[in-house]
C-alpha cells in the first residue's frame, strides 16, 4: 500500500503540473485540444491525491507503523477517530490535506454551472493547479507522508493527550480549507490581468499590436469581482471558523482560562483574516462604486500571500512558539513563493495601473463607501499591527541589534483604539448608502438610533459597568443593533405601510444579500462584547480546599463534595466534584479533573466550565495538598458565551448571503464581456480567408 | 477641504494614535528574546532586565515543590548552564529533557527567575521528539494527585 501510495502522489505531482502548464498555455493559445488534456490531468492529479489520502487514512485506521508517519502520531490505543485525525497532525500530512482540499476546491471552482462562462476561468484555474502542483512538490522532496519505517514496532508514538479534543477533530482542517479558498480570489485576479480583460463598452483600437499595447490603460473587467467575492467570503467564514474553534480548543484544553496568547502562530492565521476581511469590502467598493480597484488587486495577493507567511511562521523556526513546530526546510519554500507572490503582484499592478483607475472620486463622508474605506483602513492596520508584533523580534534586532520582543500588552493597547473605530463604522453602515448621503429620514433614523441607544447606556452605567472600553462597546453594539431595525422599519415602510409583516418579509427577501451582510456584522458585534467582556471583567481565585468545605467567591457558594478516581481506557482520572450555587436553591455540579495519559505518563488538566449568557464560570483542578485536600482556581470570565455566538452567527449570516438565487440571476444576465483576442470563429474566418488568398 | 482630504486627515489622525498607542505598549511589554548562551554572555548587562529564555531543561536538574508551586532547573546552553527558580501554577507536562520558554528577571546572582514557564503545547506538527519527552513520574512529580 505504501507504494501505491508513493506512485499516486507522483503522479498526482506530474498531472497537476502538467495541467498547471496546459491550462495557463491552453487560455493564452486559445488551444481547445490543449486546454482539455490539461483539465483530464487535472481531474487525474486530484484522483490520484485522493488515493494517497485513502491510503494514509487506511493506514491510520488498521495502525499500519511501516509507515513512518503513523508511527508516529497513532498507536493502538487511540481511539479510531483521532487515529483519523492524526492525519492532519503531522508535517507531511498536514500537507497532504492541504494540497487535496486545493484540488477539489480548484475542480469545484473549473466545473462549477457559471451562468456566465468566463475566459478567465480556464487561467485561474491553470494557477490554482501550480499551487496545487507546489504544494504536492514540497511533499514529493521534504515532507512525504509515505516514508517507511525503518524499524517498525508494535505500537506507534500515539496522538498528544492535548490533541484529544473534539474541536482539533475539525480546527485543522478547516484553516486548511480557508488557506486553500483564499488561493481562488488571488488565482481570478491574477487571471484577469493576465487576459487583459476590458469593461463592456470600452472599444480597444483594431490594430492588433496597438490594441495589446492599448489594452492596459482600459478600465479592468470587473467579472474577475463578481465571481471573486462568494469565493472570498467562503474562504473569510471558513477560516473565521477555524480560528474560533482553535480558540475554543485552547480555552477548553490548554486551562489556562482564556483563550488568545498572541502567539506567532495564532496571529499567523489571524492575518490573513483580517487582510480578508478587509479584501471583502474592497470588491463591494469595487463592485458598486468603481473605487478601490488598484487595493483590490493588491488585497487579493496579500490575502493568500499572508496564508503562505503563516505557513513560514509556523515551519521555519525562526519564532519560539507554544505551540512545538517542527523546523524543517519547507518554511523558506512558503517564504520563497510569498516574495514571488509580493514582487509579481507589485509588477502586475504597476503595470496595469491605468487600467485600475477608480471610475469616480469620493463625494460624501456620510456615503456607505466613505465608511468602508474606514473601515478597510481600520482592518489594514490591525493586520499590519499584528504582522509588526509578530516580527518585533527580527524587526528590533534589524534595527537595534538586539532581539527584543513585545508582549499582549502591545497588541491590546493598539488593537483596541482601532477596534472601537471599526464598530463604529459598521454599526451605522445599515442606514448609509452608496454613492451619496443618507436621505432625511436616514438621518432621522440615525439620530433616533443614537438617542435610543443612550438610554440604554445610562443602564448599562446605572448597573455598574464603569469602564469607558465596555461603555464605548457597549454603546456601539447596542447602536449597531438601533441602527439595523431602524433601516428594517425605514424600507418596510417604504415598502407597504398599510400590512407591515408583508413590507418586512419583502424587504428581507429582496434584500437577502444585504441584510445578511448585516448579520454578519452582528456577529462581530457579538464577538467584541464577548472579548471585551472577558478582558476587562475577568477575576481569578486560587484556592486550597478540603472536602465538605464551602467558599464564597464571585457570587456564587463553591462546596468540594469529594475527589473521584476513575480508570478508563488508557488513562487514570482524577476528578474533584464540586457543588455550585448562586442563589443556594439551585445548585449545578462541576467536575474540573486530571488525566494521566498512560501511553505518553503525561498529566493534562480538563477544565469544568458552567456557561450562562452572563458569564462562563470556569474551574481548574491543579493538584493535591494531602489528605484528600486540592489547590483549585476558579476563574470568572464575563460575555463569554458572546464570543462563540458571534461566531455562529456570522456562519450563518455567511450562509445565507451565500445561497445562490438563480432568478435575480437570470434576470441579470448581461451579454458576454469582450475579451481582446478575437473569437474562435473570427478567428478561423480569418485563418480561411488567409489560406485562401495564399 | 475636499472629501478626500478630509478622510486623509482622519486616516492620519487614526495612524497617529496608532502609532502613539503601540509605542506605549510596546515600552510596558518588551523583553528580550534569549538563548541561553545570549544570556549567559551578556548576564553583567541584563541583571533586573525583563526577558523570554528559550531552552531545553537538563536531565536531573528539575525539582518540583509538593504543592507544585515552585519548581527549580537549569536550562542547557552549548557553553553552561542557567538557573531558573520559577513560581506560581507549573505546566502540566513540564519535564527534564524538554524544551521550555521560561519569562522573567535575573537577579544578582545571575539565576533567571521565572515570572512563568512555558512548554511548548504539542500542536499539529510536532515532531516526535518534541510530542512525547518522558514527563517526570506522577509520585516524584510532588503533589500529583494520587
Amino acid at each position: 500500500m505504501r507504494m501505491m501510495g508513493q506512485i499516486c502522489l507522483l503522479a498526482a505531482f506530474v498531472g497537476v503540473s502538467y495541467s498547471a502548464f496546459a491550462c495557463v498555455m491552453g487560455a493564452r493559445w486559445d488551444r481547445r485540444d490543449l486546454l482539455r488534456t490539461g483539465l483530464a490531468s487535472a481531474v487525474g492529479g486530484v484522483f490520484a491525491l485522493t488515493l494517497v489520502v485513502a491510503v494514509l487514512s487506511g493506514a491510520l485506521l488498521v495502525r499500519d507503523f511501516s509507515f513512518n508517519y503513523v508511527a508516529q502520531y497513532s498507536s493502538r490505543q487511540l481511539p479510531w477517530h483521532y487515529s483519523l485525525s492524526a492525519l492532519w497532525v503531522g508535517q507531511a500530512g498536514s500537507l497532504l490535506l492541504w494540497a487535496w482540499m486545493l484540488g477539489l476546491l480548484a475542480l469545484v471552482f473549473r466545473f462549477w454551472p457559471w451562468k456566465q462562462p468566463s475566459p478567465i476561468r480556464d487561467p485561474a484555474f491553470g494557477i490554482l493547479m501550480a499551487y496545487c502542483g507546489f504544494l504536492t512538490a514540497t511533499m514529493v522532496f521534504a515532507a512525504d507522508p509515505m516514508e517507511a519505517n525503518i524499524a517498525p514496532g508494535e505500537e506507534g508514538a500515539g496522538l498528544s493527550p492535548l490533541l484529544q479534543h473534539p474541536a482539533m477533530l475539525i480546527h485543522p482542517p478547516i484553516v486548511f480549507l480557508g488557506y486553500a479558498a483564499w488561493s481562488v480570489p488571488c488565482a481570478l485576479v491574477i487571471a484577469a490581468l493576465f487576459s487583459r480583460r476590458v469593461a463592456p463598452g470600452n472599444n480597444p483600437p483594431n490594430d492588433s499590436i496597438t490594441g495589446a499595447m492599448s489594452a492596459v490603460h482600459m478600465p479592468l473587467d470587473a467579472t474577475w469581482v463578481r465571481i471573486a467575492r462568494p469565493w472570498a467570503l467562503v474562504a473569510w467564514t471558513v477560516l473565521g471558523g477555524g480560528i474560533l474553534l482553535g480558540a475554543y480548543w485552547s480555552y477548553e484544553e490548554l486551562g489556562w482560562g482564556g483563550y488568545w496568547a498572541w502567539d506567532p502562530v495564532e496571529n499567523g492565521s489571524l492575518i490573513p483574516w483580517l487582510v480578508g476581511s478587509a479584501f471583502i469590502h474592497t470588491l463591494m467598493t469595487w463592485q458598486f462604486c468603481g473605487m478601490l480597484k488598484k487595493t483590490s488587486v493588491a488585497l487579493a495577493i496579500v490575502a493568500f500571500g499572508m496564508c503562505n507567511f503563516a505557513t513560514f511562521l509556523t515551519r521555519s523556526g525562526i519564532f519560539s512558539s507554544l505551540h512545538a513546530f517542527s523546523q524543517s526546510p519547507i518554511g523558506w519554500l512558503f517564504l520563497g513563493l510569498m516574495l514571488v507572490l509580493g514582487i509579481g503582484g507589485a509588477v502586475l499592478i504597476v503595470q496595469h495601473r491605468h487600467s485600475l483607475v477608480a471610475d469616480k472620486s469620493l463625494t460624501s463622508l456620510l456615503s456607505r463607501e466613505a465608511f468602508v474605506i474606514i473601515s478597510i483602513v481600520a482592518l489594514l492596520l490591525m493586520a499590519t499591527v499584528t504582522v509588526a508584533g509578530t516580527l518585533s523580534v527580527a524587526l528590533s534586532e534589524a534595527i537595534v541589534g538586539r532581539r527584543v520582543m513585545v508582549g499582549p500588552a502591545f497588541y491590546n493597547n493598539v488593537l483596541l483604539p482601532i477596534g472601537l473605530v471599526l464598530l463604529a463604522t459598521l454599526a451605522a453602515a445599515p442606514l448609509l448608502r452608496w454613492g451619496a448621503p443618507p436621505t432625511t429620514r436616514q438621518k432621522q433614523a440615525l439620530w433616533y438610533s443614537a438617542l435610543a441607544t443612550s438610554v440604554l447606556f445610562v443602564v448599562v452605567l446605572w448597573r455598574g459597568v464603569q469602564h469607558p472600553l465596555a461603555l464605548a462597546v457597549a454603546w456601539l453594539a447596542a447602536y449597531s443593533v438601533a441602527a439595523l431595525v431602524a433601516s428594517l422599519v425605514l424600507e418596510t415602510w417604504q415598502r407597504n405601510a398599510q400590512r407591515p409583516w408583508l413590507g418586512l418579509l419583502r424587504t428581507l427577501v429582496s434584500n437577502r444579500r444585504l441584510y445578511a451582510s448585516f448579520v454578519i456584522h452582528l456577529g462581530f458585534v457579538c464577538i467584541a462584547v464577548g472579548v471585551t467582556g472577558s478582558s476587562l471583567g475577568s477575576q481569578r481565585h486560587e484556592l486550597v480546599m478540603k472536602p465538605g468545605e464551602v467558599t464564597q467567591w464571585a457570587g456564587r457558594s463553591i462546596r468540594f463534595q469529594r475527589l473521584i478516581e476513575r480508570e478508563l481506557p488508557g488513562k487514570f482520572v482524577v476528578e474533584a466534584e464540586l457543588e455550585i450555587s448562586s442563589d443556594g436553591k439551585n445548585p449545578y455540579y462541576l467536575l474540573p479533573a486530571q488525566h494521566l495519559h498512560r501511553l505518553q505518563d503525561q498529566w493534562t488538566t480538563e477544565v469544568a466550565i458552567h456557561s450562562t449568557w452572563g458569564s462562563d464560570f470556569y474551574t481548574i483542578l491543579h493538584n493535591g495538598e494531602g489528605r484528600d485536600a486540592v489547590r483549585l482556581t476558579l476563574v470568572e470570565n464575563p460575555l463569554m458565551r458572546w464570543m462563540w455566538l458571534g461566531g455562529w452567527v456570522m456562519v450563518a449570516g455567511a450562509g445565507v448571503r451565500l445561497w445562490p438565487s438563480y432568478r435575480r440571476s437570470n434576470q441579470r444576465r448581461q451579454p458576454p464581456v469582450r475579451h481582446l483576442r478575437p473569437p474562435n470563429s473570427a478567428r478561423r474566418q480569418r485563418r480561411e480567408l488567409e489560406t485562401a488568398s495564399s | 477641504m475636499s472629501t478626500a482630504v478630509k478622510l486623509g486627515v482622519a486616516a492620519c489622525i487614526v495612524a497617529g494614535v496608532t502609532l502613539y498607542m503601540a509605542y506605549l505598549g510596546t515600552t510596558s511589554s518588551w523583553k528580550y528574546y534569549l538563548t541561553v548562551d545570549e544570556c549567559l554572555a551578556d548576564a553583567p548587562a541584563l541583571i533586573k532586565q525583563p526577558m523570554r529564555v528559550n531552552g531545553r531543561i537538563v536531565v536531573g536538574s528539575l525539582d518540583i515543590t509538593t504543592a507544585r508551586q515552585h519548581a527549580t532547573f537549569s536550562l542547557a546552553g552549548s557553553g553552561g548552564e542557567l538557573p531558573v527558580s520559577c513560581t506560581g501554577p507549573l505546566p502540566d507536562n513540564l519535564a527534564e529533557d524538554m524544551d521550555v520558554v521560561v519569562e522573567g528577571r535575573l537577579d544578582d546572582s545571575g539565576s533567571l527567575l521565572g515570572e512563568k514557564v512555558l512548554t511548548k503545547c504539542a500542536s499539529k506538527y510536532a515532531s516526535e521528539k518534541e510530542t512525547i519527552a518522558t514527563t517526570v513520574p506522577p509520585s516524584s512529580a510532588g503533589g500529583r494527585l494520587r
